[in-house]
Parts: structure tokens; C-alpha cells; sequence
């Protein structure tokens, strides 16, 4: 830790967008050899403060400084060109590309145009080795896991030269071995004297990792706090919200009730291998395993998303045929999915019409658009937000997106839930509520399959947890067997 | 379906004491409710703004061309150049259902002569009702063949209209017998060349089915879905819309305006020509974007694609009474897309 010049410094930015502002005077700075965390809710102004820092946006006021110089980054190439580096909380490579393509991307040696793709997959398998991390480098990333998607984006910042490395919620959706592996790439990083900017609603990685912490609150600074004042979780939550919060989950005390669903022997070729499964009314089973083992193919299968080989699924004891996600709505089983943007949201559609996609009120194929909005406000309220449904659900927060999603799914009544990573990348209040709404259901008589990578929420919200290796279900533990060795040892063993 | 608010979901996390009760909705203070209002506001306008610039340069050159040419004024001159915008206007909201849902349609020009010809044939067989139906449902299955080869199959929508384009222009060359159908009797011509009430036919199917095509895109479950799929296929499919039905559909009723069109160029030119097809498809298109269509998909206005179509009938007339040559003409045409988009673009960034 050093009290010299910051490498980088931001001082007095503030941001307004018609209407709202974003930041008001902030002052950040992030010192080489340190890592600087930065908390906040959504919509507390962290993304804007870093798009400022890294050029994509510009500031209405305030100044950015490199080693004490001003700087003016016009566009991310100028910040790059400066040495920061940032990895994006959304992918950003190019899916047709393969690892090594989108690892040399902008910047591949060439000889009179011909580009040297040896040396190029050697800087990358170097930048991948340095991550200890084995995928397969020469596919296209598309056909990779969110999570592999994601380690090749920060092998891309950490392979450059890069003074300052900014991460954006990196670990949101790692495994805990992933995320661990990340960790000690950071303490290397920490080491060669670079300046880390970390994002992440994990505290315990906070605590964990932090050399300083700042926080902010609707887009003001909260304050800056050296680890060593900073005793524990608890603080980091007081410092981000101003309030305490409930312990992370709930489980519940119900008795599990009758079956629901009872899925057996389903087979998606080379993913997902004989995989039966029961969920009863009343309880939430938690889903672990490594990334790459198969559960989100399971549960896409399941609701007849893709396509599987073998398996039949039973809903409250009868044999439902399921070969397209519609079959599976009619069935009563709804699968709430990972990835928001793709998968989740029609983003330049109002947000009233994303609440009611599936069945929009109407009269003879006519949509009452007034009615539409009293529906979506009304599934929407419960929830605990106020947004303005008829603006473009692409507007809103993250935190706020997945309850768009999630009204929709709990305004088609199902008795079937699979949550597929529903916290992933969102902060600590609104997955408080999305956990409270998980039991919810579950104590209103419905069945929850929870797939989740963050360990934590699994052994704080599961009644009973199965783990998925390698597309076969190799465990399943009742509460009072379940520890974080028993689920990783099982998840990982070979 | 119950109520939401019979759940009693206790998501407030729990105060601590020492915290002030102050009214911290948690991630519920992300949205305040002001910048949503403006951005409501300013979308709004947005749609405004783009409609209202077209209608403006519409009147501007209105205003250049009379002021050159007095004649371009009066209301002859007007209702034909509303009446040259009819077929491609047809054809461009026919083009705005395929593009919204993410694709596009290339065969619309040959459809168009497919049914010219069917139509001409028709006329001589039957009577003006049964031959204009006649036509509507030759575009239709047209239509329907390119839907379903783009559903079923799987092959992007661009080859496949790419493929049926050609196949449809051989066809209406095959049907007529290599050259045009002549002969075509006086009812079918006032059936659809005629006037109510001194207002041209075409010109009023014009009006009608953009109306009935903004009501769609706005209000029915049809339009909705259609944006959903363009916007976001995955999750259309997800959600239960059967993205495949909805989407043939939309070619469908590309087809039957392609139809519509061919009929009509039938009856006004009171001869079928089975060569007709190319500069129709590209000025439908270019109207379609003109308007605010998106070649992405799930964006899209009829309005817009209507407007489109009158600028560029407009400008081709306007041109024509300045005795500007074709060739000229086409560069005029082509200068004015780039630049209604350009314009777009310069709007976007200075909002941002």
C-alpha cells in the first residue's frame, strides 16, 4: 500500500441524464499494487462512474487524472491506450470468434496483413494458462458457458499490459473453485504493482480481497474506508445501504407436501446424462454444481427448450408431453432463466408489455394497452419496485430486469419454478427479496428448483441440495447433511 | 389466475435499531420516477419528431416543385402523386410486417408480377370481386411457400426470398407465356383504377390499410408478437408465443399486399406485364426504412413506411415535372434514403 501519486484518480465527476443524476462529485482513486472496491446498490451510480472513468460516457463536471495528469478519454480506446483495461459485467466477445481470436482481437501481429496466428494462439494459451484454465480455446465462444465466456474476457484484460484493470463483477457467475482460481490471479496482479477496480455484491470476496473500499449511494460518495477499518460484512452492508439486512436466505419450516414434479431419466445428448429428479409442494431444492455440468441444459430440456433425447416429466403424478417451452407454461412449469438479455427480456419493448408476454390482456387478438399497464403495475407492486411500465424495459437497472421477469413468470400462476442463477449480478437488497420470494412461493404450496453457482445461497436457502458433474446427478443431501465441503466435494470429485 | 396481492411477499428487509425510519424502498429507489417520465416522453417525441420530419420535407418539396411548376400544386397533380405512392406504399407495409420480426422479404417484386399476370388472367375468366381475390390469394401463397421454407427449414430469411424472387419471376413469365397479358376487361380496370368520390381506388386502399396497419402494430396480440419475435426470438419462445406461426403469418400477409399491388397495377395499366418487380421490391424497402424500420428487427413503424412511400413518390414526381432524366432521378432517390438515415443517425448521437 502506497500513499504516492494514484495511478488513477477521478475527482468531483458528476453525471446527470435528463432527469436523474447519475453521479454528483465523485472522487475515486485507485493506487498501484491495491486493490479498491467499489460497493454500492444497483443504481447507485457504480457503472456510470466507471463507463466515466474508462471513456465511454463523458462527464458533465470533474476531472480524470493518470500518475496526476489530467486526462480526457474521448472513447475506451484512449482509456486502453492510457493502460486501463476493464472487464465487462456483460460479455462483450464476439460469439462467432474463438478464444484465441477474441484474445488477440485489435490486437493481432500480422506480417503485410497476414495475421501470425501462431503466435497468436501462444500469447493466449498464456493469458489462459496464467488463469489455470483449460477450455477449449480453438471453438467458437458461443458454444461456451457463460462462465468459461467470462474467464476468457478477463484473460483478455489481465494478458495486456494494463496499469489499472478494471473488473466488473467478475465472479457473478464463477464457481467457487473459478472464483478462488480468480483470486490468486488478483493477488498476482496486486503484486506486479497494478491497480485493481473491483466490483462485486459478494462481500465476503470484499472482505476477502480489498486493500479499500468506497462506497456510493445514489450516485453520491459515500465514503472511503481502508480494509483495516472496516471489522465485517456487517459494515460493508451499513456503508453500502445505510441499513442492516436480514442474514443472506431463509429456509423454511414447512413440511415438504406432495410431489409436484417428477422428472425422470432425462438425456440431452453429450450434456445431460439420465437425470431424475422429484420436487414436492412447500420446498426449495438448490441446484450446485460446477459450471459446465449440465444444469441449465437439464432444466432447458425440462420445459422443452432444447431438445432431449430420453426423459419423462410428470406434474402432480401424470405424464405431461413437453417438446416446446409452451407445453411446458401449459403444464405449469416455468423456468425463469440466467441470462436476462437474451433469454429474459425483450429490451426495447415497455416494460408493461414484457410483464404480460405471455399473455397480454386482450379481447379478440385486441391488447387493452390501459389494462396492460394496471396488469403489470399490479405483478410488479409486490415486488417492491416502482418503475414506470411503459418505458423500454432496456432502461432499467439489473436488479429491476429480473423482476420484470420474475413478474411475469408469477403472473402465469405455475406450480413448477426453476430459478436459473436468479441473483447473478444483483445487489445484496434485491437478492434479499428475490430469496424471500423464492420461499414465498414455496410456502404457498408451489415447488422452487434453485440453480445456483453462489455456494452461500445455496446452503442458506436449500431444503434439500442436488449437485450435477459432468451431466449426471451424483448427490443429493438432506439439510441436516449439507456443508460447503460435502456439495464441493461431490461437485467437483473425479 | 389469483390477485398478486393476496401473496403478502415480506420482502422489506428487517430495520436494525438505530436506523432511521426513513422510507429507503431498497432497490425500489433505482427508477425514480422522473427521468422514467422524460424518457417515456422523449420516446414519444422521438416517434413524433421522425413522422413529423417526414411530413415536413414531404411539404417542403411539395413547396420547391410548385414553386418551380405552379401545375404541381393543384389537386390533379397531388392525388396522382398519392395515387404512384398507393402501390409501392402497399407494398411497403407488407415489407414492415416481415422486417419486423427480424427478416425480410426480396420475393415481394416478383410476387407483384406473379399476381399481375394471375390477375389479368383471371379478369378474363371471372368477374372484378373474384379476380382481385383471386390475385390476393396467389400473393398470399406466395407468401405462405417463403414463410414456411423460412420456419420449417430453418434457412435465413434472405435466401429464401432470394430464392423464391427468382422462382416467382420465372413463374409469372411461365403463366403469361413470356409476354404481357393483354385484353383486360373494363370492370376489373374500374374495380380497382377507378374513384369514389374523385378519389382514386388505390388511393383509398392506401389509406385504409395503413390505418388498419398502425391499429395492428399498436393494439392486437398479432403486432405484439411480431415485435417480441424481433426483438428477441428466444425469448418469445420461451414465453410460449409459437414464434414459427407468427412468423409465417407475417410473409403471408407480405404476399397478399404484394398481391394486392399486382392487381392494381393490372387495372391501371390494363395489361398484366410479368417482368414487373425489381425497382418495387428496392423502393418498398427503402420506404419501409425511410420510415423507422429497423432491418434488425422488433423496431418498426407503418406510419413511417407510408410516409416513405409518399417522399419518394414526391420527389420522383417532382423531378419528372423539373424534367430532371430517369437516371437522375434514381441518384435523387437513392441520395434522399442515405440521407433520412443520416439525419437519424445525428439525431440519436446529439440525444445521447
Amino acid at each position: 500500500m502506497t500513499d504516492a501519486t494514484p495511478v488513477l484518480e477521478a475527482r468531483g465527476l458528476t453525471k446527470a441524464f435528463p432527469g436523474v443524476v447519475a453521479l454528483s462529485g465523485v472522487s475515486f482513486a485507485a493506487y498501484a499494487g491495491e486493490v479498491h472496491t467499489l460497493l454500492g446498490e444497483n443504481g447507485a451510480g457504480k457503472s456510470t462512474l466507471l463507463k466515466t472513468i474508462f471513456g465511454v460516457q463523458q462527464p458533465d463536471s470533474g476531472s480524470v487524472h493518470v500518475d496526476g495528469q489530467e486526462v480526457r478519454f474521448d472513447r475506451p480506446s484512449d482509456a486502453m491506450r492510457a493502460g486501463i483495461a476493464m472487464v465487462h459485467q456483460e460479455l462483450s466477445l464476439v460469439p462467432q470468434l474463438t478464444a484465441v481470436q477474441n484474445l488477440v482481437l485489435g490486437r493481432e501481429r500480422s506480417k503485410v496483413g497476414i495475421v501470425d496466428w501462431r503466435e497468436a494462439r501462444e500469447r493466449a494459451r498464456l493469458a489462459l494458462d496464467r488463469l489455470k484454465f483449460d477450455a477449449p480455446a480453438d471453438v467458437p465462444v458461443s458454444a461456451l458457458s457463460v462462465a468459461q465466456q467470462q474467464l476468457i474476457e478477463l484473460a483478455r484484460a489481465v494478458s495486456t499490459d494494463a496499469r489499472v484493470i478494471i473488473m466488473d463483477e467478475p465472479t457473478a457467475s464463477l464457481t467457487s473453485a473459478e472464483s478462488e482460481r480468480l483470486f490468486s490471479v488478483i493477488d498476482t496482479l496486486r503484486e506486479e504493482g497494478r491497480a485493481i477496480i473491483y466490483v462485486s455484491h459478494r462481500l465476503k470476496e470484499v472482505l476477502a480481497l480489498s486493500d479499500r473500499v468506497t462506497a456510493l449511494r445514489d450516485g453520491a460518495l459515500v465514503g472511503t474506508r481502508l480494509r483495516a477499518e472496516v471489522r465485517s460484512e456487517r459494515d460493508l452492508v451499513q456503508l453500502m445501504v445505510g441499513r442492516d439486512l436480514d442474514a443472506l436466505g431463509v429456509q423454511g419450516d414447512t413440511t415438504p407436501g406432495d410431489e409436484i414434479l417428477r422428472v425422470e431419466n432425462v438425456s440431452v445428448p453429450g450434456v445431460v446424462h439420465d437425470v431424475s429428479l422429484t420436487l414436492r409442494a412447500g420446498e426449495v431444492v438448490g441446484m450446485a454444481g460446477m459450471v459446465g455440468a449440465g444444469r441449465t441444459e437439464f432444466a432447458r430440456a425440462v420445459v422443452g427448450a432444447d431438445r432431449r433425447s430420453a426423459g419423462d416429466v410428470r406434474v402432480h403424478g401424470k405424464l405431461v408431453r413437453i417438446n416446446r417451452p409452451a407445453d411446458a407454461i401449459a403444464a405449469g412449469i416455468a423456468l425463469i432463466t440466467e441470462d436476462r438479455k437474451h433469454q429474459g427480456l425483450a429490451l426495447h419493448m415497455s416494460t408493461a408489455s414484457n410483464v404480460t408476454l405471455m399473455d397480454p390482456p386482450s379481447r379478440f387478438g385486441v391488447i387493452g394497452r390501459r389494462r396492460q399497464r394496471e396488469v403489470a403495475a399490479e405483478w410488479l407492486r409486490p415486488l417492491n419496485t416502482k418503475m414506470q411500465v411503459d418505458q423500454p424495459v432496456g432502461t432499467l437497472s439489473g436488479g429491476n430486469q429480473q423482476k420484470v421477469v420474475l413478474a411475469r413468470w408469477l403472473r402465469n400462476d405455475s406450480d413448477v419454478y426453476i430459478f436459473d442463477e436468479p441473483t447473478r449480478g444483483i445487489d445484496v437488497g434485491a437478492k434479499g427479496e428475490i430469496h424471500h420470494l423464492m420461499r414465498q412461493l414455496a410456502e404457498s404450496g408451489k415447488a422452487v428448483l434453485m440453480i445456483s453457482s453462489d455456494l452461500p445461497e445455496v446452503l442458506a436457502m436449500s431444503d434439500r441440495v442436488v449437485v450435477m458433474r459432468d451431466g449426471r446427478l451424483v448427490a443429493e443431501l438432506s439439510r441436516e447433511e449439507l456443508s460447503e465441503e460435502e456439495v464441493v466435494r461431490h461437485a467437483a470429485a473425479e | 389466475m389469483p390477485p398478486p396481492n393476496d401473496l403478502e411477499f415480506r420482502v422489506r428487509p428487517a430495520r436494525i435499531e438505530g436506523t432511521e425510519p426513513v422510507s429507503h424502498s431498497p432497490a425500489a429507489s433505482v427508477v425514480p420516477t422522473t427521468p422514467a417520465v422524460g424518457s417515456v416522453v422523449r420516446a414519444r417525441l422521438g416517434t413524433i419528431a421522425r413522422q413529423g420530419g417526414l411530413i415536413a420535407v414531404i411539404i417542403a418539396l411539395v413547396v420547391g416543385f410548385g414553386a418551380a411548376r405552379p401545375f404541381f400544386f393543384e389537386a390533379n397533380n397531388l392525388m396522382n402523386v398519392l395515387l404512384q405512392a398507393s402501390v409501392v406504399g402497399i407494398l411497403a407495409l407488407g415489407q414492415t410486417y416481415v422486417l419486423l420480426t427480424g427478416g425480410i422479404d426480396l420475393s415481394i417484386g416478383s410476387t407483384v408480377a406473379v399476381s399481375a399476370v394471375c390477375a389479368g388472367l383471371f379478369s378474363q375468366q371471372t368477374s372484378p370481386a373474384l379476380a382481385i381475390l383471386g390475385a390476393l390469394a396467389v400473393g398470399a401463397l406466395c407468401g405462405l411457400v417463403n414463410g414456411l421454407l423460412i420456419t420449417v427449414t430453418g434457412i435465413t430469411p434472405f435466401i429464401v426470398t432470394l430464392g423464391t424472387m427468382s422462382i416467382y419471376a420465372g413463374l409469372a413469365l411461365i403463366i403469361a407465356g413470356g409476354q404481357a397479358v393483354y385484353g383486360i376487361p373494363v370492370p376489373f380496370e374500374d374495380a380497382l383504377a377507378g374513384g369514389i368520390a374523385g378519389i382514386p381506388i388505390p388511393v383509398v386502399l392506401f389509406t385504409v390499410l395503413t390505418i388498419a396497419s398502425v391499429l395492428v402494430l399498436k393494439y392486437t396480440l398479432f403486432g405484439e408478437y411480431l415485435i417480441a419475435i424481433g426483438g428477441n426470438a428466444e425469448v418469445a419462445r420461451l414465453a410460449g408465443i409459437s414464434v414459427g406461426r407468427h412468423t409465417a403469418t407475417a410473409y403471408v400477409v407480405a404476399g397478399a399486399a404484394a398481391g394486392l399491388a399486382g392487381a392494381i397495377l393490372t387495372a391501371r395499366l390494363g395489361a398484366a406485364d410479368p417482368t414487373l418487380g425489381a425497382d418495387l421490391l428496392l423502393t418498398a424497402i427503402a420506404a419501409t426504412v425511410m420510415g423507422g424500420t429497423k432491418l434488425a428487427g422488433g423496431e418498426g413503424s407503418m406510419a413511417g413506411a407510408a410516409f416513405g412511400a409518399i417522399l419518394i413518390a414526391t420527389l420522383t414526381a417532382g423531378l419528372t415535372s423539373l424534367n430532371v432524366q430517369a437516371f437522375y432521378q434514381q441518384v435523387a432517390v437513392g441520395a434522399a434514403i442515405i440521407l433520412a438515415l443520416l439525419v437519424d443517425q445525428l439525431a440519436k448521437r446529439s440525444r445521447t
